[in-house]
């Protein structure tokens, strides 16, 4: 019991310690910063995927095909997974992406076709721009068949960058369409 | 006591990430804490926490999927989710837990716990019984952009983020045991790959780190990789060292370790500890 109380000192004192040391002004705080403050603490992993940033074509034209490069850094997508604890970690990425976008409109169902090719994506481990990857960056791989990848740096995250056309035809309704593009991402070590 | 201490560490841990989440640019998207989430025969019910770090409302889901972490003949490794009831994996768990709540929209800065129930089938076979929780996530306000005038045409595409978090239940006499089937080693200018098939021999998964680290002649480190595993069933793991431009001896050779040990992500409580795998082998 006693051991128990000298430990639960130990972390509530090292915890206080980190806290107090945000408090005045550390304004980035990594994992491995924690875990030095507590030699056997376990970094408890955590996982987010997050969308900093649509693929997004703006207005578009009938009978125009418009694309959107991946390396567009204003316009293209971008998915971000961040791992805090994730040292050593690797990640599995799969994307559903549409054929299709859809106007649903009252009275309205029409559809306007939209691709990804094969090198409309870019795997980035550091935290680059679209129109800058960081160094050891996949460029120009595969959306639908991503590679696992470990986490990148001190920062342990991953970016996509992600291109599309859209082609709409001739007599294309006009109007607004949409559709989903799904990121799943999950630890391969568990 | 050690439970204690880890029943307190958890927590502890977890609320220090919280505060320092903040600090990492976020835009949209959701926290999920724990990337792991163990039930038992002794306690049916888990819990994970979602946070939503971003200031607009976003609305979660949650689901569940079978998929555990497979290889090709290269030995890369993906995951791919099964979402029907149709799997039939003799460890999927996947139509026997639920959770509570399924749908919910957090507001900016709102935390929501969700929790697990399992309802094994009776006298199942001891050992461990897997899902995947799959977390989605978007926009609750996402609108579709005006078309103004009739002759525009204007295209929203909705960014959906999901992460799979395993779930497992475990039940009666539990092993962790890895087994090395064949390793492989290749060798070009600029790098060495090494193909480790892997089997699961035990009645859990396998969780642990692959450590490869390349020596020259004369026993001058090259490069080291440390690499966390899940080991459900069989699994070629391929690794591949760089070799960088040095006057380096040859022939090299490699240390392959695999174990338990180092696992500072897993509570200590939660890993299931199995036989460690040490053995060398020369470069070609």
């Amino acid at each position: 019991m006693q051991v128990y109380s000298r430990m639960k000192k130990v972390s509530l004192v090292a915890v206080t310690m980190i806290v107090l040391a945000m408090l005045v002004g550390a304004t980035t705080v990594s994992a491995q910063d924690v875990a030095v403050g507590q030699a056997t603490a376990t970094v408890l992993a955590v996982l987010t995927v997050t969308a900093p940033q649509d693929l997004a074509f703006g207005n578009i034209l009938q009978g125009v095909p418009t694309t959107i490069a991946r390396t567009v850094a204003a316009s293209a997508g971008i998915f971000q997974i961040a791992g805090e604890g994730a040292a050593n970690q690797e990640v599995s990425m799969h994307m559903q992406l549409p054929d299709y976008l859809w106007n649903a409109a009252a009275g309205v169902q029409d559809r306007l076709v939209i691709a990804f090719s094969t090198t409309d994506a870019t795997v980035d481990t550091t935290a680059g721009t679209p129109d800058v990857p960081g160094a050891g960056a996949v460029v120009g791989t595969d959306p639908h068949n991503l590679a696992d990848i470990g986490m990148g740096g001190a920062a342990n995250v991953i970016r996509i960058y992600l291109g599309g056309t859209v082609s709409p035809t001739p007599d294309q309704r006009a109007g607004s369409y949409s559709a989903d593009i799904i990121l799943t991402a999950a630890y391969t070590g568990d | 006591m050690k439970c204690k201490w880890n029943s307190f560490r958890q927590p502890a841990v977890f609320f220090i990430v919280l505060i320092l989440f903040p600090f990492i640019s976020l835009t949209a998207g959701v926290l999920v804490a724990p990337t792991s989430v163990i039930l038992s025969e002794n306690d049916r019910t888990g819990r994970l926490t979602v946070q939503n770090p971003s200031d607009s409302p976003i609305e979660v889901s949650i689901r569940f999927g079978f998929g555990i972490p497979l290889s090709d003949s290269l030995g890369n490794v993906t995951l791919r989710l099964q979402d029907t009831s149709e799997v039939n994996h003799p460890r999927s768990a996947m139509n026997w837990i639920r959770a509570f709540p399924r749908r919910v929209v957090l507001a900016p800065g709102a935390t929501q716990v969700v929790r697990f129930v399992a309802n094994p089938p009776k006298d199942i076979p001891d050992g461990e019984y897997w899902a995947r929780i799959v977390v989605r996530s978007q926009d609750s306000q996402a609108q579709l952009p005006d078309a103004g005038n009739m002759e525009s045409i204007t295209t929203r595409l909705n960014m959906v983020m999901e992460t799979a978090i395993v779930l497992k239940y475990r039940t009666g006499e539990l092993m962790a045991k890895l087994g090395v089937i064949d390793t492989e080693i290749e060798r070009s200018d600029s790098l060495v790959a090494i193909s480790i098939d892997m089997e699961n021999q035990g009645n859990v998964s396998y969780v642990g780190v692959l450590r490869c680290n390349l020596y020259d002649a004369n026993d001058v480190e090259i490069t080291t990789r440390r690499i966390n595993i899940a080991v459900y069933d069989d699994i070629k793991r391929r690794v591949d060292l760089p070799v960088g431009i040095s006057d380096y001896r040859q022939p090299f050779h490699v240390d392959i370790v695999i174990e338990n040990d180092g696992r500072n992500d897993v509570p200590a409580n939660e890993l299931i500890s199995g036989n460690r795998l040490e053995y060398t082998l020369t470069v070609p």
